[in-house]
């Protein structure tokens, strides 16, 4: 047949030679394809990735204040930061509380027997006024002076989990994560209540605490500021615990709450201003005591070492929250865990 | 011609059955026993959630078709939030159940109300492929409580595993066949 018909045998070479090329081009793109040690990436459609960089850009016209200094922590775990007298910084950490002047010189520690969980200082309209709180997992340890012994208040059982403490002029309140609830005492250890029930007409919301990150703070309003994580709101209270307002709402964008539990940390300036630090995308901003959005202190692109830091999965690896404090001069005080470092922020 | 005696055969057939059912179960006991252990001595691939990082090669380089990884959740450290970041993308249409709200592709986490303001999230094994989106959005705002484990009633336990070879984070390791699953405990974030 074949031989009957020679345009299809001059074909046959060509046809082979074509299929030998096309052979040839599918095992080199095999080869160049074949990814065993999966450098070239999960090859998922876009869909699957998750990709929060668009998320964690600010506008810089919104940030209104600058670093002025910072100070390099040697804690491996730094917990809770506090103003003290003078414009004093008090970090607490692994089992130790730092003493830092206001410029940052060390000048003295406080070895502690367990791990601090938090810290405050109480201020000059309290009824002892520098004593230092240090909010231990279950109870507070109390020093009088930092070279004094200290007293430990009664442990609030198994189930507590102290995550910030607030003194005021004659009580001290402390949140608690692991009861949900926040504490209130004498200057002289007294347990005198509790604030987070539903009150006697059942109408006061519950704190959410999803995570182990819930602080309180005493305003010149003479009110408490609660934060209510899983409801991405400041609560404000009486020291009787009747609940007097709440604003937040949750959202990436700038002037709400991001995330599924926020703000985090919280502080209140010497004008009333209301300082939030958020976890997950780490910003800090500045609210007036109504809840409305002032400005931004500082964003991720300081607080976070990369953007795909944010969504690291190993515990050992993900970014522990900032903690804040504001001391006389307005100054914010942002105790920066990732960098074990504390980031003073004045207005520019 | 006289009937033999009843009594005496059913006694012999009930020793007889009592003999026969005591070896028969020791036989099977000793069959037991050695095959658990030779499980006790062989090992498995395990996924190590401490050093996951949830890159997704875990639903591409497995030689299944459908990646033996899979999420799973640990619920002692879930917040059970109504605002889960591992459910709902960073910023959702709506705070509900509908496609479009999840965040994953193959909508493989189930939503179950509780009470005000909490929620239930499982896993639907049979749609989830491991691709880890919900691991990172759970990682970024939330407590990590889910994360990502070899299932074994699919795992082939292949000599090298693709997915080993190709892990970045080499949290792929051999563990006991009697003790597969290498599970995060509550506690480790605080």
């Amino acid at each position: 047949m074949l031989q009957q018909n020679p345009p299809l045998r001059r074909l046959l070479p060509i046809a082979l030679g074509g299929l030998l090329v096309a052979v040839l081009v599918v095992a080199s793109l095999a080869v160049l394809l074949y990814d065993p040690s999966g450098e070239a990436g999960n090859r998922l459609p876009e869909n699957f990735q998750y990709d929060l960089s668009a998320f964690q850009k600010i506008d810089p016209a919104l940030i209104r204040y600058r670093q002025a200094a910072e100070i390099p922590l040697e804690l491996k775990q730094p917990r809770g930061i506090a103003a003290g007298r003078e414009d004093q910084i008090l970090v607490a950490g692994d089992r130790a509380v730092l003493i830092f002047d206001s410029h940052g010189k060390k000048i003295s520690q406080i070895d502690l027997a367990d791990e601090p969980r938090c810290l405050a200082v109480a201020g000059q309209d309290h009824a002892v006024p520098g004593r230092i709180y240090v909010g231990l997992k279950d109870r507070l340890a109390v020093f009088d002076a930092a070279d004094a012994p200290p007293k430990t208040w009664e442990t609030r059982g198994l189930k507590a989990f102290f995550t910030s403490v607030a003194p005021a002029e004659h009580d001290v309140f402390v949140a608690d994560a692991g009861n949900k609830i926040v504490w209130r005492y004498d200057v002289q250890g007294k347990l005198l209540g509790r604030i987070g029930d539903p009150g006697p007409d059942g109408n006061i919301p519950p704190f959410i605490v999803p995570s182990p990150y819930f602080d309180v703070a005493v305003s010149p309003d003479g009110l408490l500021r609660a934060v209510n994580p899983g409801r991405f709101q400041i609560e404000a209270f009486t020291f009787d615990g009747f609940l007097e307002q709440t604003w937040g709402l949750p959202g990436l964008e700038i002037s709400r709450f991001c995330g599924c539990c926020n703000p985090s940390a919280l502080a209140v300036l010497p004008d009333g201003r209301i300082v939030t630090g958020e976890k997950g995308i780490a910003r800090v901003k500045v609210y007036n005591a109504e809840g409305k959005f002032q400005c931004v202190v500082v964003g991720p692109d300081v607080l976070t070492p990369t953007p795909a830091a944010v969504a690291e999965s190993r515990d050992e690896h993900r970014l522990l929250p900032v903690d804040l404090a504001a001391d006389r001069q307005g100054r914010i005080l942002v105790l920066d865990p990732a960098a074990r470092r504390v980031r003073i922020f004045v207005e520019k | 011609m006289d009937n033999p005696p009843t009594t005496p055969n059913r006694r012999r057939f009930l020793a007889t059955a009592l003999r026969a059912a005591g070896a028969l179960g020791l036989g099977g006991l000793t069959a037991g026993l050695a095959a658990k252990r030779g499980r006790t001595g062989e090992y498995v691939w395990q996924l190590d959630p401490q050093k996951c990082i949830a890159c997704g090669n875990c639903a591409t380089y497995c030689v299944l078709d459908e990646s033996a990884v899979k999420c799973v959740h640990s619920f002692a450290m879930c917040g059970y939030c109504d605002l889960c970041t591992g459910y709902f993308p960073p910023e959702p249409i709506e705070q509900r159940t509908g496609a479009e709200n999840q965040l994953c592709p193959t909508g493989a986490i189930q939503r179950a109300f509780i009470e005000d303001p909490y929620f239930e999230y499982r896993i639907l094994r049979d749609r989830c492929i491991g691709c880890g989106k919900c691991v990172k959005g759970c990682s970024a705002f939330g407590n990590g409580s889910l994360y990502l484990q070899v299932q074994h009633d699919r795992c082939l336990n292949c000599n090298e595993c693709a997915i080993a070879v190709a892990c970045p984070s080499q949290a792929f390791r051999r563990v006991p066949a009697d003790d597969p699953y290498l599970l995060k405990v509550r506690g480790k974030q605080a």
